[in-house]
This record gives C-alpha cells, sequence and structure tokens, in this order.
C-alpha cells in the first residue's frame, strides 16, 4: 500500500487579533503544530480529538482554504506549494471534501440536481454530455433517489442532505474523501445508514478517506488507522485496533476509557478539569498523571512497532535510561489504572 | 440548607391539593408500582395548528416519574421529544400548540389547569429545562455570574432564606464551584463573560448550572450533552447522577442510547409522537420487544472496520403529515404483517414493567414473536 497523503511536520498558525497600540500582540495561536502522518491508498484514516484540537484545520488545509504556515502536504508524491493556483487545482481535483452542517453547506436556492452539477462544472475534467450518466452514477451509489433531484435542500431530512453533500463530493471521480465530522448532526439510524453508505462506496470507488469525528464508536467502526489529537499535536497514531485496545499515551488511555458503549456500565468518575494545553514541552503535563520533568521539552516519536507511533517520553527508552525505575514505575500504574477502567466492560 | 426543600408557598399548595390527581389512568406505564409518582402524564395529545392544517406532534402519550428517578426519552428528530418536555412545562405557545386532551400531574396538582401566576411558582425550583440550544436560553446582555446569581436568588427566596449582601461572597464561592465541578478551569474568569463570548459547551454548562442550582425537584434536559467532548459529558452525567441520589427527579431528552443506558433507570422509546416501548432500560435495550428499539440498539457502531454493516432499515423519519396507516413505523419495519398495515397497536404491559405497542408481540409468551 503506497502513500496517498504525505504530510510532514505541518504547522497553522493563526495571528492573535489582539492589538496593543499599533502592533499586533500576543502569541500567534498554533491551530497545528508540527503534524506528521501519511494515508495510504485505499484506506480510512480517522482523526480524533476534542473540540479545538485543530481537526477541522487539517481538513481545510487538505482542500487548500487554509495554507500551512510551515511544513509539507505530498500528494501522489506531488509536493503541494500552496501559493500556485496550479498546485491547489490539483489538490481540489483529487479532494473531495464533506461538512459537518448538512444544512449550511448546501446552496438552499438549488435544486439537488443544480447542487451536484455545481460541482461536475466547477471541475471542468468531464465533457458536459456526460453529466447525467455520472450524475446518475453516483446518486444510484449513495442513495439519493431519482425524485430527491428536482428538490431544494430544505425539503430533504438531514440524512438525505447528507447523502447529497457525499453526492456533490464524489460526482468528479476523486482519489481522497475528507469528512468532516459528517454523522455528528444526525439521528443514531440516519448515521448508520451513512455509515453503511460509506464502507459500501470505499469498496466501489478507488479511494482513500480520511475521517473526523469526536465520536470513537463510530471513527473505531470505519477507520483502519487512527490519529489522536491533542490541542494542534498528534500524540498516538496506529492501526485503529491497536490503539483501542492498547492505548499508549496518557491522553489516549483517558480518552478511551471515557467512551460510552452500550455494554459498559457504570461512568468515569474521574475529575478532570478543561483540558488546557501547556506553553512548551508536551501539551498534555498540565493535567497528565504521569508528568515528569522531561515533560517540559517536546517528546519524540517512539515507534512501539507495526506502525504504532506514540509522542510520549514514558515509552522513550532514552529517558527510562536516564530516570531509572521511577519512571518505569509510573508508566506502570497509568497502565493499571487504564486496565482498571476498562475491566468494567 | 435543605438539599431538595420545597419553597414555602409550593409546599402548602402540594398538601392541600395532593389528593387531587391521584387514580386515574390505570393500566399506564409504571402505574403499577409503589405509587408516589412526582408527574404523571396522562393520554397527553398535542396538535400544531398551521395554516395547512392540524399535524398531530404527540399522540396519546403517557409517562410517569418517581422521586429521585432519571426517566429517558428516546428516539430520533421529530419524534416529539422536545414537544413533550416543552408541555411539562406549560411553554407551548397557544397558537400554533393546541392540547387536544390529556393530563399531565406533578406533584399531585394537574399542570394544565393552573395559570400563569401558578405556574411561575412551579417554574425554577419546582420543575426546570435545560434546553438544547444554550445561546437561546442565556440572555445576551447579562454575565454569567449575574445569571447564576439570579438563580440562585429565586431559590433562596423561595426557601425562604434570600440571599443577604453579607453572604455575596458565598454566593460566589458556591458558584464558582459549581462551575469547576462542570469542568470549567478558570470559573472566575468565566463568571465575567458575556454569553457570546463562550463556547458553545461552556454556554450549555453554564446553562445546567442555571438549572442545577435551583434545585428543582423535576428537571427536565434536552439533549444537554450535544456536541460536548466525552470527557465533559461524562461529567454533567455524573452530575447528573448525584443529582438523583438527593431525590431529585431528571427526564432525561436524548437520541443517544449509549447515553440513555448510562444514566436511565426507566425509558421510554418515542416513534411519531408515540410511545413505542417503556421499561427498565436495561431491559429494554438488552430484550428489545419492539422492532423499532432492536432498530435503534442496532445502529449504534460496534466493533472496527471489518465488522458487517449496521442493520438498520433504510427509510426516512416519518412525515408527521403523512403518516402511514395502522402502526407508524410499520414501512420501516421489516417484520410488518397485514394488521400492522391496518390496526395501529396500543401500549400494552407485557411482562412485569414492560410495555409495547406492536402486534408481533405475543403477550403470553412475553416477547417478539
Amino acid at each position: 500500500m503506497g502513500s496517498l497523503v504525505e504530510i510532514e511536520n505541518l504547522t497553522v498558525a493563526f495571528r492573535s487579533k489582539r492589538r496593543e497600540g499599533f502592533f499586533r500582540s500576543g502569541p500567534s495561536l498554533k491551530a497545528l503544530d508540527d503534524v506528521s502522518f501519511t494515508i495510504g491508498e485505499n484506506e480510512t484514516f480517522g482523526l480524533t480529538g476534542e473540540t479545538g484540537s485543530g481537526k477541522s484545520t487539517l481538513a481545510k488545509v487538505l482542500v487548500a482554504l487554509y495554507k500551512p504556515t510551515s511544513g509539507t502536504v505530498r500528494f501522489l508524491g506531488r509536493e503541494i506549494d500552496y501559493k500556485k493556483r496550479k498546485d491547489i487545482a490539483f489538490l481540489r481535483q483529487n479532494v473531495g471534501l464533506v461538512f459537518q452542517d448538512p444544512v449550511r453547506s448546501l446552496n438552499p436556492s438549488l435544486t439537488v440536481k443544480e447542487v451536484i452539477t455545481e460541482a461536475l462544472i466547477a471541475a471542468k475534467t468531464i465533457p458536459k454530455k456526460d453529466y447525467d450518466e455520472r450524475i446518475s452514477f453516483i446518486t444510484k451509489l449513495v442513495g439519493v433517489t431519482k425524485d430527491l433531484l428536482p428538490r431544494r435542500p430544505r425539503e430533504l431530512s438531514g440524512g438525505q442532505r447528507q447523502r447529497v453533500s457525499l453526492a456533490r463530493a464524489l460526482v468528479v471521480p476523486k482519489r481522497l474523501l475528507v469528512l468532516d465530522e459528517p454523522t455528528s448532526a444526525l439521528d443514531v439510524s440516519i448515521q448508520a445508514q451513512v455509515l453503511n453508505t460509506l464502507k459500501k462506496l470505499k469498496s466501489e470507488l478507488n479511494m482513500s478517506c480520511l475521517f473526523i469525528t469526536h465520536d470513537i464508536n463510530v471513527i473505531k467502526y470505519v477507520s483502519h488507522r487512527l490519529g489522536v489529537l491533542f490541542y494542534g499535536r498528534l500524540v498516538e497514531v496506529g492501526d485503529t485496533r491497536t490503539v483501542d485496545t492498547e492505548p499508549k499515551h496518557p491522553y489516549t488511555q483517558s480518552l478511551i476509557s471515557h467512551v460510552l458503549t452500550l455494554k459498559k456500565v457504570g461512568l468515569q468518575e474521574t475529575v478532570v478539569s478543561e483540558h488546557r494545553p501547556a506553553p512548551s514541552g508536551c501539551r498534555y503535563r498540565i493535567v497528565c498523571p504521569s508528568a515528569f520533568d522531561r515533560c517540559a521539552e517536546v517528546p519524540r516519536w517512539v515507534n512501539l512497532g507495526a506502525g504504532h507511533m506514540v509522542s510520549c517520553f514514558l515509552y522513550d527508552r532514552q529517558s527510562t535510561k536516564e530516570n531509572g525505575t521511577i519512571l518505569q514505575a509510573t508508566a506502570a500504574t497509568s497502565v493499571d489504572s487504564r486496565a482498571k477502567s476498562r475491566g468494567l466492560q | 440548607m435543605a438539599i431538595n426543600g420545597h419553597g414555602g408557598t409550593d409546599s402548602g399548595q402540594v398538601v392541600a391539593s395532593e389528593a387531587v390527581g391521584r387514580g386515574s389512568g390505570a393500566g399506564r406505564p409504571g402505574e403499577g408500582s409503589s405509587g408516589g409518582n412526582l408527574l404523571e402524564i396522562n393520554d397527553l395529545t398535542v396538535d400544531f395548528v398551521s395554516v395547512d392544517g392540524r399535524v398531530r406532534i404527540l399522540n396519546g402519550v403517557s409517562l410517569t416519574a418517581k422521586k429521585g428517578e432519571v426517566v429517558g426519552i428516546v428516539g430520533e428528530s421529530g419524534s416529539g421529544k422536545t414537544t413533550l418536555g416543552l408541555a411539562i412545562l406549560g411553554l407551548l405557545d397557544s397558537p400554533p400548540a393546541d392540547i387536544v386532551s390529556g393530563t399531565i400531574t406533578f406533584e399531585g396538582r394537574d399542570l394544565l389547569k393552573l395559570n400563569a401566576d401558578e405556574m411561575e411558582k412551579i417554574h425554577g425550583t419546582g420543575m426546570n429545562m435545560v434546553f438544547q440550544e444554550p445561546l437561546d436560553s442565556l440572555n445576551p446582555v447579562y454575565t454569567v455570574e449575574t445569571q447564576i446569581a439570579e438563580a440562585l436568588k429565586v431559590q433562596r427566596k423561595r426557601q425562604g432564606s434570600p440571599v443577604t449582601h453579607e453572604a455575596e461572597g458565598e454566593t460566589r464561592k458556591l458558584i464558582t464551584d459549581l462551575l469547576r465541578n462542570l469542568c470549567i478551569d478558570k470559573p472566575e474568569e468565566v463568571l465575567e463573560r458575556y454569553p457570546h463570548e463562550l463556547s458553545g459547551g461552556m454556554r450549555q454548562r453554564v446553562a445546567i448550572s442555571i438549572s442545577t442550582i435551583e434545585k428543582p425537584r423535576l428537571m427536565i434536559s434536552d439533549e444537554p450533552t450535544t456536541g460536548l467532548d466525552a470527557y465533559v459529558q461524562n461529567r454533567i452525567l455524573g452530575m447528573f447522577s448525584a443529582q438523583k441520589k438527593v431525590g431529585e427527579t431528571l427526564l432525561y431528552i436524548t437520541h443517544d442510547l449509549t447515553i440513555a443506558s448510562q444514566i436511565c433507570d426507566r425509558i421510554y422509546i418515542m416513534y411519531a409522537g408515540r410511545v413505542m416501548e417503556a421499561g427498565e432500560t436495561r431491559s429494554v435495550l438488552q430484550k428489545s420487544l419492539h422492532p423499532y428499539t432492536s432498530t435503534l440498539v442496532a445502529s449504534v457502531p460496534q466493533g472496527f472496520d471489518d465488522a458487517p454493516p449496521l442493520a438498520v432499515q433504510l427509510g426516512e423519519p416519518p412525515d408527521l403529515r403523512n403518516l402511514p396507516s395502522g402502526c407508524k413505523f410499520n414501512p420501516r419495519c421489516a417484520y410488518a404483517k397485514d394488521v400492522c398495515k391496518e390496526t395501529e397497536p396500543k401500549l400494552e404491559e407485557v411482562v412485569g414493567d414492560r410495555y409495547a405497542a406492536c402486534w408481533r408481540v405475543d403477550k403470553e409468551l412475553g416477547k417478539f414473536s
């Protein structure tokens, strides 16, 4: 499996609006800080994290709605220069985006057919005579019935609207589909239908997916690999099953243990204060139960094997040597507490 | 301070009219158990009237909630969950809403017969509601502190111990503790802000703190944790569980079965303005009687990417203006028989404290057949 998208050291900073006199003051906010990962061909990469962790920023970088402050994005081996129109066009031709809110992402004054046709016109790659064929192919695939085509978005239900968004994103063949919280505005039964559709789409169209959501149950169900973001930094990447069953980073452990399922009984009663990122070093160290001196530095990536990467000093061999047994003890307790909380399942 | 303190005037009226609302609605969910229901809704039917005609939003809904119980109302959007909540509080505007029939009995009093003044005395400390959209329920021109303090003042006044000037420092501490308990990291800063300066999750927590500080006997929360992170959600759910321990009753409206399974003692599954199934949460979710409940349970994603497709029937939520005849779920139901398309089943007790409205549920066997 080759890589479709390679993201290296991606940083996106927003300038602070606060002003002191004439000059902008205050530090710029790094929505994404040194994020690196790859998405393979035909792979679904799940990206999770809480509100404000930079999930949506990443989605927008991939369709060039935001430009990276530093770092590189490589798509199909081609390094994207965000200053060049050609590169941006190339990116947008190959990447489809589905937004969270199906109400606001569809033009209310157009019919469903017009909404989908617009995408074809904008792409310019498909001859006009093939439009109808293409539209009927894609609508059938995503489950938009013929009678919906002349209707306007306001006449559709949430699930139908999200299907129209999907059809619009995929009517021009794409290599990557970016889904930014595609089901969080939907009812569970509709969400299930959309998830089923997505799985079917993936097997029929040759494409990769970047699935962004804060719902771990959903992301587990759809993605092959999983990345966990904490305040702009990726803290753990790995095979979904591995990350879910053996999370290594203290943040991932705590995140996974708070996931509610139908089977699990009993809530986590631990008091977690609002997550405030540390200004330097490991961002999680303020609330991290296993934090120690070295966490004031930025942790390196540690490869735990089989593509499971974690950015935490607890697993950094070099630091283990320096700190000796105390550190190993902390690592063991944090894993223990996780095991305890998961034992409830 | 009495934790479940009744206001002076309120409790007097409660005692006086205690006997009135009892005894009606035999055979309704929850009726068989020990009695002493805090809230009893019987056969509530609500229409919305517009130029296009009448639309029935709630159709013969019956529901009970005992003191200290967490009751879940679960259903898809458009199933009438929110309308039910608003009807209990008497917040349905008429027109367009028209309460066709039914009674809502709260602490023995029929709420539908009370006038606005009497209702106002119940609002807040008797019962209150956390709305889904917090920006609409907070006042944009007051700071967070003013709004929470106002709720506290009302609560103290009704309890007979008004907040004095000297006690204001103590009030502030109470409020900051409450916000900290809701995972707000720097409550002192948040108190100074106006609602528009807060994030959605933060606003929701402020709205929740206003409701909880009034210590209502019945709290209705309408999807309070939608859009919040897992941590904050768990914290809020934990807080609701704690309220239950001190005897507060909670009516929890949600479409998320995983949440309902965590905190609700009993749940009511609603569809197209009707109760489809009711009973103790765990047994409803594990041994669902109604096919609609099974659909909802099957819709919750479980397992990893190689798991089979989720077992849901195709089809969209019902159009209330144009409902099918017979059972309202029949077009989406995999088990529909002829009778399901012709006559609508009634909600009936199947086995001990389990209710379902389905022709395919065999009362003798006590299960779906």
